[in-house]
């Protein structure tokens, strides 16, 4: 009996352990570069310092194939996703279910519901910020007339040069539509069917020969800033921080942004999930959020947390400006619409692949 | 009652309290309908993506294409069984109500169908439009409308005219709020509806046009049905281009609504009970829809398609154009419950796209572009069938606020209109109310004065007599009455004369037959006032025999004095109403 006793002392000092170690250090994964170090500051650190529990990063460059291939490999907890990600990771069973109490609190009288945007709470993740994708230019590569709508993106003619685009189907099969003169609230109802899929590689096809793929989110800027191309699609965040950090000649063209929502996911395999809600909650809260909003131009997914931004940390310049849902950019913005894109994946990108191919 | 009294007009509240009551009455109709409107279309769209019709919703299940076909096949039919129910078990009037029972009922002064009837109507409008009916929304709104308006009548606020005024109060607010497009909802009211422009009927229309544009424009900041991009005409000959087109679009526009008849007449002949009729006409959308997505419900999607460059081949939209006739003449004439107004929209834009692309292809003349000649068609077309000129014009005025563009369509919606006046008639309502004899073809007076019949003014006591009575007899009878005409029966209660006691006969045992006349002038139950007017014409005498159609039996007689009092007053009425000042 005693080598037998001695086993199971061992298991609970193993197994107390690695409870204990859970509630030290919970692992976060982002998307890396600026986005993350405007995370580190905003939330992480304060998270630590008021709970005590270490934040461990890892970087992806979103997907779920990575969610599956890496997630339990390198003990996930907390997950930053895109919304439609987050929606197919959650049907696949990757991550876990979540209650809108355990993920968020409510903010003074107002209930978490009602101080979110719509449609926040899903049923494994948790709105955090609003993104845009756009595009943006080289200032320097268009000395006259400057780029100031979707259609110019697409015009060879008076904006020559090569266009960066995200090597996905997502956002510039809305920008070829959005081109062809489609209004905004029509967009996702026309590339429902065939011939408005048929039509937006049809104006893809103008631009054959003058994309540049990128794959990694800080790619985009980087190609603006040294000339390899003349515009590029990204993520609005980046492409502030490239103009203000980097004093890259960079301008956002605001008209047909696509918003999304980034979402905050519990991986299936998280070792505490008591802790990962707990985090959670920290993340969403109107002060976390604000102040991530004013260290990245990317909008705070509360209504509480809006009104509590104020000028950016360093360089004092006013952030509410350039978030996505600042009223000056919302007239020519399309709300990306996540279960549309989530469901129609497979398809997109099967249509996407062989235009690739030049079928 | 005397002569006199008639003219005087009928007592009513002083003009400060009919101004103010009107006002809040459009206010509340405004309100009412463009709320009612807004959760209508929501239903559909609800409907639509909960039954995957909407390619929205059927894109997002491409991975299982038998789930696909199985809904595009299954909910039309089943959705027209539903309507069938609705229409033929629950309903009294055995039909759909559309704008053609608003017209005759403001027309005719006669009271509308039942509100049962017409919550029916519109649930079987949303069922219709929610499964993919190839029907158009408008109409089913405007009725809705007019149901709504109608309600307010019973108030009985001492109003002359109000049942006519709410009745256009709601359709303005109905397609105000369907189209953003207020003035159109306004005018829309006064060419189709009322039929003609008193300040009485323009105030009320107009406040309750505005706030449906308000509540859907500014509270519930809806969009706008259709947003077009158009930079101008570029080349002046183009305007003969789009007259052009206007001819042919009243072909198109005529061919539509002969059809629509004809499929009605169809289902009327056709051994299918009235129940499964829907059902069939969604048995042929489903089944066609498999090849034809396009042609399934209100059809936003290709409506757009159609404004942009090379999103068709030139065959596929004849293929739709001709498909989307056959479908929508077929689910209105099999009893799907929709209007031809939106159906009317998208083959215009269709037919319109298409001749651009043959011009085109042609390459002999440059053009502006596809979008003029697309939003030419779609309003030509439209303004035949609806038989509106003015607010086809002013919705594309409203809808795109380009000048240019409203030139154009102007000047192929007027061809349009003259072809179709002249081959057809006013519109497809007008047709309908022609077929159930109400004629406005010639004017309201006689629209109306054809909808009363003699028969209604019988008069009580008649004296009659067979032809072997003593004419002395008769005459003695016959003394009392204001009038001196007897009318002489056969046994079989026909007519066999009339006999005149002033005639002289005195005290003469001599038989009636002896003295009496033949008839010259009979009315019988299907004598209109129109009608009987015409036929007074050189007619001597005081009284007329009313027979029975069929049988040919007597069965009463009207004055002469009483039918020109009735037509007096029908006129009358008309003219009070169209110079009414509040």
């Amino acid at each position: 009996m005693q080598p037998h006793r001695m086993f199971i002392a061992v298991l609970f000092l193993c197994l107390a352990t690695v409870g204990s170690r859970a509630d030290e250090a919970i692992t976060v994964v982002s998307w890396g570069g600026v986005y993350e170090d405007a995370q580190r500051r905003a939330i992480y650190d304060p998270f630590t310092r008021a709970t005590g529990i270490e934040v461990k990063t890892a970087v992806y460059s979103g997907g779920v194939a990575a969610l599956g291939a890496r997630a339990d490999k390198e003990g996930w907890d907390v997950i930053d996703m895109i919304e439609d990600q987050a929606i197919t990771a959650c049907d696949a069973g990757l991550l876990s279910r979540v209650e809108e109490h355990q993920v968020a609190e409510d903010h003074e009288t107002t209930a978490a519901a009602d101080d979110f945007l719509p449609g926040a709470f899903r049923t494994c993740s948790v709105a955090q910020n609003v993104y845009a994708t756009v595009f943006a230019y080289n200032d320097r590569a268009f000395l006259g007339e400057k780029p100031a709508t979707v259609s110019d993106f697409f015009d060879l003619k008076r904006f020559p040069g090569k266009r960066a685009l995200q090597r996905t189907p997502d956002v510039i099969l809305e920008w070829a539509l959005m081109a062809e003169g489609v209004p905004i609230t029509q967009v996702y109802d026309l590339l429902s069917t065939d011939r408005g899929l048929r039509l937006a590689f049809r104006k893809l096809d103008t631009l054959r020969g003058s994309i540049i793929w990128w794959q990694k989110v800080g790619t985009p800027a980087d190609m603006l800033g040294d000339g390899r191309a003349v515009m590029a699609s990204g993520y609005n965040g980046r492409f502030f921080s490239a103009s203000q950090k980097d004093g890259a000649p960079i301008t956002i063209v605001w008209d047909g942004q696509v918003i999304g929502y980034e979402v905050w996911a519990i991986a299936r395999g998280a070792r505490n999930q008591d802790t990962a809600q707990r985090f959670l909650r920290f993340a969403t809260a109107p002060e976390q959020m604000a102040a991530l909003a004013e260290l990245i131009p990317y909008g705070p997914a509360r209504r509480s947390a809006l009104s509590r931004v104020g000028l950016h940390r360093k360089t004092g310049v006013p952030m509410r400006d350039h978030l996505p849902n600042a009223p000056q950019h919302s007239h020519r913005a399309l709300y990306g619409d996540s279960l549309w894109y989530a469901r129609t994946k497979d398809l997109r990108t099967k249509r996407f692949e062989a235009w690739l191919r030049g079928e | 009652m005397t002569g006199n009294e008639q003219t005087l007009p009928p007592a009513t509240a002083s003009a400060a309290y009919r101004i103010c009551a009107m006002t809040i009455c459009a206010l509340v109709i405004g309100l009412g309908v463009s709320l009612a409107a807004i959760a209508f279309v929501e239903a559909v769209a609800w409907m639509n993506n909960a039954l995957l019709i909407s390619p929205r919703m059927r894109v997002q299940f491409d991975g299982s294409p038998w789930l696909i076909t199985a809904a595009t096949i299954l909910v039309p039919v089943v959705g027209g069984l539903v309507v069938g129910v609705l229409l033929t078990r629950l309903s009294r009037e055995k039909r759909a109500l559309g704008p053609v029972d608003v017209l005759r009922s403001v027309q005719l002064a006669l009271p509308p169908p039942g509100t049962r009837a017409g919550v029916l109507s519109t649930m079987a409008a949303v069922v219709s439009l929610g499964s993919g009916a190839s029907v158009g929304q408008y109409g089913p709104l405007v009725y809705l409308g007019a149901m709504m308006g109608n309600i307010l009548d019973r108030l009985n606020l001492r109003i002359p005219n109000f049942a006519a005024i709410a009745m256009s109060c709601g359709v303005a607010a109905a397609i105000s709020t369907a189209f953003n497009a207020p003035i159109a909802g306004m005018v829309f009211a006064h060419e189709v509806v009322l039929r003609h422009y008193s300040i009485q009927a323009f105030a009320p229309t107009t406040v309750a046009a505005a706030t449906g544009y308000v509540v859907a424009n500014v509270v519930f900041e809806r969009d706008a049905l259709f947003l077009v991009q158009f930079s101008g005409v570029d080349h002046g000959y183009e305007f003969v281009l789009f007259g052009v087109l206007g001819l042919l679009a009243a072909g198109v526009a005529i061919g539509f609504m002969r059809l629509t008849l004809q499929c009605a007449d169809l289902a009327a002949r056709s051994a299918i009970s009235p129940v499964l009729r829907p059902a069939c006409a969604g048995l042929a959308v489903g089944i066609t829809a498999l090849w034809l997505p396009d042609v399934m419900g209100v059809g936003q999607e290709a409506l757009r398609f159609a404004t942009i460059e090379g999103a068709f081949q030139t065959w596929e939209l004849a293929l739709l154009v001709i498909a989307k006739i056959a479908l929508t003449a077929l689910c209105i004439g099999f009893g799907f419950a929709g209007g031809v107004f939106s159906p009317a929209l998208l083959i215009g834009i269709l037919f319109g796209a298409l001749c651009w692309m043959l011009v085109d292809t042609t390459g002999l003349l440059a053009t502006s572009g596809i979008v003029a000649y697309a939003i030419c068609g779609m309003m030509a077309v439209t303004s035949a069938v609806i038989g509106a000129p003015l607010t086809t014009i002013l919705i594309v005025f409203e809808l795109t606020r380009n000048y240019d563009l409203t030139i154009a369509a102007m000047v192929a919606v007027v061809f349009s209109n003259l072809v179709s006046y002249r081959v057809y008639g006013r519109s497809l309502f007008d047709v309908q109310l022609a077929r159930k004899g109400v004629d406005l073809s010639q004017g309201r007076d006689r629209a109306r004065l054809s909808a009363q019949f003699v028969s209604d003014f019988l008069v009580d006591d008649v004296v009659m007599c067979t032809p072997n009575d003593p004419a002395g007899n008769v005459s003695r009878q016959a003394a009392s009455a204001p009038w001196s005409e007897v009318f002489v029966l056969d046994g079989n209660s026909h007519l066999a004369g009339v006999f005149d006691t002033r005639n002289g006969a005195g005290d003469t045992s001599d038989p009636v037959s002896a003295f009496m006349k033949p008839v010259t002038l009979v009315f019988d139950e299907t004598t209109t006032l129109a009608t009987a007017m015409r036929q007074l014409e050189g007619f001597v005498g005081d009284v007329i025999p009313v027979v029975d159609a069929k049988s040919n039996r007597f069965v009463g007689m009207v004055t002469e004095t009483a039918v020109i009092r009735a037509y007096l007053k029908a006129t009358q009425d008309l003219r009070r109403e169209e110079n009414a000042t509040a």
